[in-house]
């Protein structure tokens, strides 16, 4: 199954998620994170989209997963937050 | 003895170019071959530059630049589709140790801005940093700015807008929905607005260099020295132009 989401986070940017995922095992396929913020480094997202690819479509899970790998990494957001990104990814969940 | 940084000035470069010579200096920097830059550009022809995480296909309207000559290109820091016609474009390139830059990402970009605030002043214009990036005048967006850090080296580039064609500005880009075009239109009309329309006259490229050039000694506290780019700068930069900016793989990444 393909989804796609518009989200506006509040007080952040706009994000773009295109998700590609399988409805039976309810994991990630594949994921593309696109839209206005900033992530510094700025490979962090794309490290994050490769990290999510057979995650389950579970909001903690995949909070608990997007936080720790910005922690660990030391990643940093401007205009994004886990929070944010989980919301835009289950919104492209039909 | 004030610290002397590089001052650079170019016009008419187009878009690839822009940006190639931006991350060029970025590495000179960071290899201590070159000192602190600020560079003021243009654009020639126009073009839109989308952020590093932009989809090219989702934000620009590819066949409707083409018909009107307008470039596009991605950047390598993030933020939103900025078309860039008649504007100053400012970028700064300094090391993420440098005294003067906070460790604060976003301390840093309200520092920098700072800058183009004191700019602004010495054309009359009163304007302070609305976070996460913008620079704004009686409640309208004047200026937009981006900063990547890479190789220990802050790049932060932005635009001061001289005039506006939102019109165009709209033809250019997709919306998500073209029933609310005209409300965005609109809108955004409403939120932006540029030197010309602040002041109600036309001020020249060359005057609005020179009181951003003011600007930025007057944050910094210190001397902005006219020079060039160097043999190494060039060559990185048409290296650049090649591998990324002028490169299809790069500009439709995502």
């Amino acid at each position: 199954m393909k989804g796609k989401s518009v989200y506006k986070i509040p007080n952040g940017k706009l994000i773009k998620i295109n998700l590609e995922y399988d409805d039976e095992t309810n994991k990630i396929i594949n994921i593309c994170i696109n839209g206005d913020f900033f992530a510094y480094p700025e490979e962090a997202i794309e490290i994050i989209e490769k990290e999510l690819i057979h995650t389950n479509l579970i909001k903690e899970e995949l909070e608990d997963k997007i936080s720790f790998i910005i922690e660990n990494k030391n990643f940093e957001f401007i205009g994004l937050n886990p929070e944010g990104l989980v919301k835009g990814i289950m919104m492209c969940i039909k | 003895m004030k610290e002397e940084w590089r001052y650079i000035v170019t016009k008419g470069l187009n878009a690839s170019k822009n940006m190639a010579i931006d991350r060029a200096v970025l590495v000179a920097n960071s290899e201590n071959k070159v000192p602190v830059t600020v560079r003021f550009y243009t654009w020639d022809p126009p073009a839109i530059s989308i952020g590093y995480f932009q989809s090219l296909n989702e934000e620009i309207d590819l066949e409707k630049c083409k018909e009107l000559g307008v470039e596009y290109v991605r950047r390598i820091t993030g933020g939103g589709a900025v078309f860039h016609e008649k504007e100053l474009t400012y970028s700064i390139v300094i090391s993420e140790n440098h005294p003067e830059i906070p460790k604060n990402i976003l301390d840093s970009y309200g520092r920098i801005c700072g800058a183009v605030i004191k700019g602004l002043k010495n054309i009359g214009i009163s304007s302070n940093y609305a976070p996460i990036n913008d620079i704004i005048t009686n409640g309208k967006k004047i200026s937009g700015n981006a900063q990547t850090r890479k190789l220990k080296t802050v790049l932060q580039h932005g635009t001061v807008l001289m005039d506006v064609d939102v019109e165009k500005m709209f033809s250019l880009l997709l919306v998500p929905n073209e029933k609310i075009k005209d409300k965005m239109i609109s809108d955004v009309k409403k939120r932006v607005t540029s030197i010309n329309q602040c002041l109600g006259e036309y001020i020249s490229f060359d005057n609005v260099s020179s009181a951003m050039k003011k600007g930025f000694e007057e944050e910094f506290k210190v001397n902005l020295v006219s020079g060039n780019l160097t043999k190494y700068e060039i060559l990185l930069a048409d290296k650049f132009e090649k591998e990324y900016f002028k490169n299809e793989k790069w500009n439709k990444k995502r």
